[in-house]
């Protein structure tokens, strides 16, 4: 499965990929291109997205296929890509005895730089994953939330065109959440880093994502823009209220409107939105609810990927 | 917040060549380890029989400038253990008062197996259960072999990087201070014959190292990746030595016994004692042994024996068998 983009601008190119364990087929003859930008991998766990990305870092090897990935042989160059990959492992993974700046500094000089510049990059990279003065302290003593960042840090120390997160948000605050992505915005979009963001959580996939992929049982089910997927079937508006949505969607039913109730407080109202618009302010008015937000509808993420791993 | 953020900046320099980020692995591991006070305790009480062995060395080449009293020499002729030494050597020590020059490379060889066999290896058996047994467990526990194996780093660079770190302290221990005191002689001796007649000691010092370090890092790194506790790795490790060396005795003892000849060290004769640097076959039993056996022959003190092959070929096994184990085990580690 493959987006409309030419060869340059894509970061891989998978070709009749498969690996199995024990017998059990893990990633089913896979054929994936995905371009540069931010792209999201989802799936339910066991669905092979770890697999994918491991095997695409050559730490496992696969049973059959191949492919381009940054524009290197895969995966007889494999060794290069790592060279311009950053990763951040899904797994809680540390070097054991190393200080958080000792173990960046680490990774630096794995990937080619002078022991000196390793740990002024380490440094100045720890600044921008927030790591502050427990950068000093040993690894083993860091909470999980750090320990995150730190592996941020460490997957971004060398400069790489393409960072590979994988769980990247597992626990994190949600202060530090949305500190996480507002990084892989501006990564992305001011430093024109390539992202795969691999995770369980649809919303940080729709507030970082230009582009998605869901697995499901070895194969890759959809690969599509974000903009694509959610896109409506049907025009129409979601309204978002104070409360008493349904009693409002009610009372535009029986004026001939078709609503669909998401919660208490949204609803979207299907139709030509010029048509529809003021009947919805008027009923509004006369039932005395207050709108807080009216938008073009969206379809959910969530409902494509459900419709994606059933199909 | 840093005084001087300046954010996310692309990095543009040189790039060091990729076949030397094993080393990056084993500086850092060097690094780790010398934190560990009971290493430096032991690494400094490790000095104290090499200070003695040069000790020896530098009376021996006094005592041949000085033309005065030769007890070292007059012992060195008496001593059971250094005439049996001698004899598998080729070398007659009824001459060695009156012309003791003549006998520099066999005293300097025979100082340097007996600081090599004894104290080093015993040592070599302490601190690399004090430090092999973390290098791959503690990857294994905490994932670490993750971040390791996602640069450009394969898993045979990654043991290689690990081994490096025991040959930095092995070399540290055994081939160093030997070279040191071969120097020492060198310096302390106004015989200009000196180096001529050692030329080869210490390319043999490196030898019988490179045969302490290569197996016993082999097997360590093997036990290691063995477990991700790292206590049950030195324990299989220092059992390991144990159980070989209670054998070996065990099975020596029961053929004095058979033999009707004494047990007992000070109730022996030269034939006896002569008889324990006897090649036997139970010696493969105990590495200990096994690896006594071979620096005998690495310095040259037992070419009158027959030469064997089986202490060789054992330790080849013990080291191919040993990194195969720990290669296989980081690599299949790698299974999600």
């Amino acid at each position: 499965m493959n987006l409309d983009h030419s060869s340059e601008n894509l970061v891989f190119e998978l070709e009749s990929v498969s690996k199995s364990y024990s017998g059990k087929q893990v990633l089913k003859d896979i054929s994936l291109a995905i371009p540069r930008g931010v792209v999201g991998l989802l799936g339910p766990n066991g669905c092979g997205k770890s697999t994918l990305i491991k095997s695409i870092l050559g730490l496992v090897s696969i049973d059959r296929g191949k492919g381009k990935v940054l524009g290197f042989d895969w995966p007889s160059q494999v060794r290069i890509v790592r060279d311009n990959v950053g990763y951040l492992p899904e797994d809680d993974c540390y070097l054991q005895g190393l200080q958080g700046i000792e173990s960046i500094q680490m990774m630096a000089r794995l990937s080619g730089l002078q022991k000196k510049e390793a740990l002024r990059r380490s440094h100045e990279v720890a600044d921008y994953c927030d790591l502050g003065q427990e950068r000093y302290r040993n690894v083993e003593t860091y909470s999980t939330g750090m320990r995150q960042k730190l592996k941020f840090a460490q997957a971004l120390v060398h400069d790489p065109q393409w960072v590979i997160l994988d769980e990247p948000t597992t626990g994190l605050d949600p202060a530090q959440r949305e500190q996480f992505l507002d990084r892989i915005y501006s990564l992305a979009n001011e430093m024109g880093k390539s992202i795969l963001l691999s995770t369980h959580i649809l919303h940080d996939v729709v507030q970082t994502c230009d582009y998605v992929v869901i697995m499901a049982g070895g194969k890759i089910r959809v690969v599509d823009s974000l903009e694509n997927l959610q896109r409506p079937s049907q025009e129409g508006l979601q309204i978002t209220v104070v409360s008493q949505a349904q009693k409002l969607s009610q009372a535009l039913a029986a004026q001939g409107i078709e609503c669909k109730c998401t919660s208490d407080a949204e609803f979207v109202a299907v139709g030509n939105q010029r048509s529809i618009l003021d009947p919805i302010w008027k009923t509004c008015f006369e039932e005395q609810i207050v709108i807080l937000r009216i938008e073009q509808a969206k379809n959910s993420l969530e409902q494509a990927f459900l419709e994606a791993i059933r199909s | 917040m840093p005084l001087l953020d300046v954010g996310y900046r692309n990095w543009q320099g040189v790039r060091t060549p990729r076949w030397s980020r094993a080393m990056v692995l084993a500086t850092t591991g060097i690094h780790l380890v010398w934190k560990g006070t009971w290493l430096k305790r032991v690494l400094m009480f490790m000095a104290i029989p090499a200070l003695i062995a040069g000790i020896f060395v530098a009376t021996y080449e006094q005592t041949i400038d000085r033309s005065g009293p030769r007890e070292l020499i007059r012992a060195l002729g008496r001593n059971p253990q250094s005439r049996s030494i001698a004899a598998r050597a080729g070398v007659d020590l009824s001459d060695a008062t009156e012309n003791p020059e003549a006998y520099r490379h066999f005293t300097w060889s025979y100082i340097l197996f007996n600081l090599s066999r004894y104290p080093q290896a015993i040592g070599m058996i302490v601190v690399l259960g004090l430090v092999a047994p973390r290098l791959i467990s503690y990857d294994l526990r905490s994932r670490g072999y993750l971040l390791y194996l996602s640069r450009p780093l394969t898993p045979a660079e990654y043991i290689l990087g690990k081994s490096l770190v025991l040959f930095f302290l092995l070399f540290m221990m055994s081939a160093l201070p030997a070279l040191i005191i071969y120097l020492t002689g060198l310096f302390l001796s106004t015989d200009s014959t000196a180096i001529a007649q050692t030329w080869d000691i210490p390319l043999r010092i490196l030898v019988a190292s490179l045969v302490l370090m290569i197996p016993t890092s082999a097997i360590a790194l093997a036990f290691s990746s063995m477990t991700q506790e790292s206590r049950y790795a030195g324990f299989a490790w220092f059992a390991m030595w144990v159980i070989g060396s209670v054998t070996y005795n065990a099975l020596w003892a029961a053929t004095q016994i058979g033999q009707a000849r004494p047990r007992r060290r000070r109730d022996m004769g030269f034939e006896e004692i002569s008889s324990m640097y006897d090649w036997s076959s139970y010696k493969l039993f105990s590495p200990y042994e096994t690896l006594g056996y071979l620096q005998q022959q690495i310095f040259g003190l037992a070419v009158k024996d027959q030469w064997v092959w089986s202490p060789w070929i054992l330790a080849i096994i013990a080291s191919v068998v040993g990194y195969g184990f720990a290669y296989w085990r980081v690599s299949r580690v790698l299974k999600v």
